[in-house]
């Protein structure tokens, strides 16, 4: 069956797709740091005993007291590139979910569960013995809502395996056939597990400079962490270069090339990152590293464009102009920017360390 | 038509969406009205210079950020992914016509995150003044979300101009939008104190455990006057023939319309009875009794609100079988088995007679009816009638039977879509 056939005809855009996909990658930016966060500090959190036994303990304490944080901005700050995506590439994406809706509809009570696991583990006073069973939920959980999207959006860019859907109409598709799909999804852990490193470092640094003692000892934890997923993750990286259809890194089209520089710019900016943390110089190697965040990101965006070519551009998009809900979000956006800049400079102002 | 049709036999035909949609707007309107009732309460606690009020505060507000944030948020996120599955096509439309509407109720969900947390770890680091404010925001934040999610939402029911137009301020201040506001605001009220009265009885202090669930009386009847008052406004608006499908041709809503108004009585006489200092117990039993109660009557209004919308999904231009009202001339003409994308039968020969009707069943029947689940059984309504009543069925569809679409397809479609429900669904 030809799968252009299947392809859903998409609804009308609002604004030029630009400013959708500007939208798009700022949100999808934000998202993947917050979710870095979370799933990075609950990984070392899950595996630091491991090797230190009750002497990570402490700094355990600090990661179950922001964990429930950084689930609940992770989830928040999701929402908006989801919805960004939908506008865009809606045709594509609800089918896809549909080809996995057992799964995708799992998440929500995967995300319930760990999100309570994640608030128990900080409400309990040991964390030690049975106490990891909590964080140990709240990562296999959270690991598994990963691997869901890593598969919703190999279904989504490869409309050459719907046709599936005719031998298995119950939404129980895993995309295993994709040689991506088990590297990328490796490739995000391992850069969440290095940038939950260095959150591990910036949050001590930060209290470092607002007078606590306790951390010299977790800000090189953090950095080591940082550091050897890093490493690692330059193996899965690879990996899932190898795993790529050529057409995505060609560099005879215009989208090979930049994605070609992109790639290019995150191993360049993810070394000084890692001599910055190396040398115990947090603020710049978190600055670098969030660089190679945001590069990654647009990377993965011509990515996506690249494997629905054949199907689809963007600027065959219906598009039908009102242009003033758009200014009333970005007025929401701006006003809402200041409020929480507000309250976050008016805690700041009034404590002292946590 | 445009998209793949998930499978969902025994949880179909509106139960799953019923199920997560109940749950999450139940939460998140107590997020709405109990964010008032915090901010209050606390004002409240500071003029009677009260710890015990102000404690109170304290551990609701725990309980409030354990529900709301989690519980709340994620069943929201559950109804998006859910009607994505469902309906897509619905879904798209939403999605396309209100997205900056969506992004910037995303902005007051960030405030509203940013601002709970606050004010639940601040009680002891913030000035009196800058701790009530942020309370404000959040109770703020939470509103807005409340006004632009209901625009959407009676968007779905009552779209008006938008229908001809196409224009966003058409379908977001819809004919609907005001009375349905105000409603949706003064139950979120109403439900601010069901919750106040489950954790009051949890209070050891029998003095305080008294004030707080007579305080959490008052905000259930209080605001109750003026919540029936905008039930009638809300009634009052919705056009002749919405009334008329809800209140005399649905045959289904009969029991939602029957439990909504003995739940009103009732969540009176719940609230009476817990201002009268009754043991702990008994108000902690009474307490949750009462909640079940509100789930029940808002469970109720929801299904109302959605059977109204019968027999589209999004009312006067998609029908809940995700065929535009538009395209039903096309779609009779050229067949619905030639027409939907997902189709894999679209000539019907001798041998593929029984597939072909079972995709006709997925793409026209299965968004409203269930197999052998418990709502909207397509088996049970092929048993109670004969063959003979079920092609009576199909010829008044949309007409004498105005919650179901008429037939889109051809006759040729529609004599074999009865054949496979004689032959598959009365066994």
């Amino acid at each position: 069956m030809d799968p252009v056939s299947l392809i859903p005809i998409p609804d009308t855009i609002p604004v030029h797709w630009f400013w959708l996909h500007l939208l798009l990658t700022v949100t999808t930016f934000l998202h993947f740091v917050a979710m870095n966060i979370m799933l990075g500090t609950g990984f070392i959190a899950f595996a630091a005993p491991f090797w230190r036994g009750n002497d990570a303990m402490p700094l355990n304490a600090h990661i179950a007291k922001t964990l429930p944080y950084s689930i609940a901005f992770t989830i928040n700050l999701g929402v908006a590139p989801l919805l960004f995506l939908q506008v865009l590439y809606g045709q594509f994406l609800y089918t896809s979910s549909i080809l996995m809706g057992v799964y995708w509809l799992s998440i929500v009570g995967m995300l319930i569960i760990s999100y309570y696991a994640a608030y128990v583990y900080r409400l309990i006073d040991n964390r030690t013995g049975m106490g990891r069973l909590y964080i140990g939920a709240t990562l296999l959980l959270l690991l598994g809502v990963s691997f869901l999207f890593s598969n919703n959006i190999s279904i989504m860019q490869m409309p050459e395996v719907w046709a599936s859907y005719f031998s298995n109409r119950k939404g129980w598709l895993i995309n295993l056939g994709d040689p991506a799909l088990v590297p990328r999804f490796l490739h995000f852990i391992a850069s969440a597990v290095a940038i939950g490193g260095l959150a591990i470092a910036l949050y001590f640094e930060i209290r470092k400079r607002r007078g606590a003692t306790d951390g010299e000892e977790w800000i090189k934890v953090g950095c080591n962490w940082f550091t050897i997923a890093t490493i690692i993750n330059f193996g899965f990286g690879f990996w899932f270069l190898g795993a790529l259809p050529e057409a995505a890194y060609n560099p005879a089209t215009l989208g090979g090339k930049i994605f070609f520089v992109l790639v290019v710019g995150s191993v360049a900016t993810i070394i000084p990152s890692v001599a910055a943390a190396q040398t115990g110089r947090i603020i710049p190697a978190t600055a670098w590293a969030l660089v190679t965040v945001l590069l990654m990101t647009l990377a993965r965006d011509i990515l996506r464009l690249a494997y629905l070519k054949p199907f689809f551009s963007l600027s065959e998009l219906p598009y039908s102009p009102q242009y003033s809900p758009f200014i009333i979000f970005l007025l929401a956006f701006v006003g809402g920017i200041y409020l929480v800049g507000w309250m976050l400079k008016t805690v700041w102002n009034a404590k002292g360390v946590a | 038509m445009n998209y793949p049709v998930w499978q969902l036999e025994f949880l179909g035909g509106g139960f799953l969406i019923a199920v997560i949609a109940i749950i999450h707007v139940y939460i998140a309107q107590f997020a709405v009205g109990g964010g008032l009732f915090l901010v209050l309460t606390e004002h409240l606690g500071h003029r009677k210079n009260d710890p015990g009020i102000l404690d109170y505060v304290r551990k609701h507000t725990k309980f409030f950020l354990l529900l709301t944030m989690v519980a709340g948020a994620l069943t929201g996120v559950g109804i998006w992914f859910t009607i994505s599955l469902l309906n897509p096509s619905a879904t798209s439309v939403l999605i396309h016509t209100f997205v900056f509407a969506w992004g910037t109720e995303w902005t007051f969900f960030v405030a509203e995150i940013v601002s709970l947390f606050i004010y639940y770890y601040t009680f002891d680091r913030l000035s009196k003044r800058d701790h009530l404010i942020i309370g404000w925001i959040y109770f703020g934040a939470a509103w807005m979300s409340l006004f632009v999610i209901n625009g959407i939402i009676d968007f779905m029911l009552t779209p008006g101009a938008w229908v001809e137009n196409n224009n966003f301020w058409s379908g977001f201040f819809n004919q609907t939008f005001w009375p349905a506001l105000f409603f949706r605001t003064f139950f979120s009220i109403i439900i601010a104190g069901l919750f106040g009265f489950l954790t009051a009885s949890f209070l050891k202090d029998n003095e305080l455990r008294t004030t707080m669930l007579r305080y959490s009386a008052k905000w259930l009847l209080v605001p109750f006057v003026l919540f029936l008052a905008s039930s009638w406004w809300y009634k009052a608006a919705l056009p002749p023939h919405i009334e008329e499908i809800i209140f005399q041709k649905m045959p289904q809503l009969r029991n939602a319309i029957t439990i909504f108004l003995a739940c009103s009585p009732l969540l009176i006489l719940g609230g009476l009875i817990m201002a009268i200092r009754l043991p702990s117990g008994v108000s902690r039993t009474l307490a949750a009794v009462m909640l079940v109660i509100g789930l029940m009557y808002f469970g109720a209004f929801e299904f109302l609100r959605e059977g109204g919308r019968r027999p589209y999904i999004i009312y006067d231009y998609m029908y809940s079988n995700a065929i535009l009202k538009k395209d039903m001339g096309k779609v009779a003409k050229a067949g619905v088995l030639n027409q939907a994308k997902w189709i894999r039968n679209r000539t019907i020969t001798p041998y593929n007679v029984q597939a072909a009707g079972w995709e006709l069943f997925n793409v026209l029947c299965l968004s409203c009816h269930s197999i052998g689940g418990p709502l909207n059984d397509i088996r049970q309504q092929v048993r109670k009638n004969s063959p003979e009543e079920l092609h009576l069925i199909f010829k008044t569809m949309g007409k004498e039977r105005p919650y179901m679409p008429p037939f889109p397809g051809n006759e040729y479609e529609k004599q074999l879509l009865i054949y496979y429900l004689n032959k598959t669904m009365r066994r």
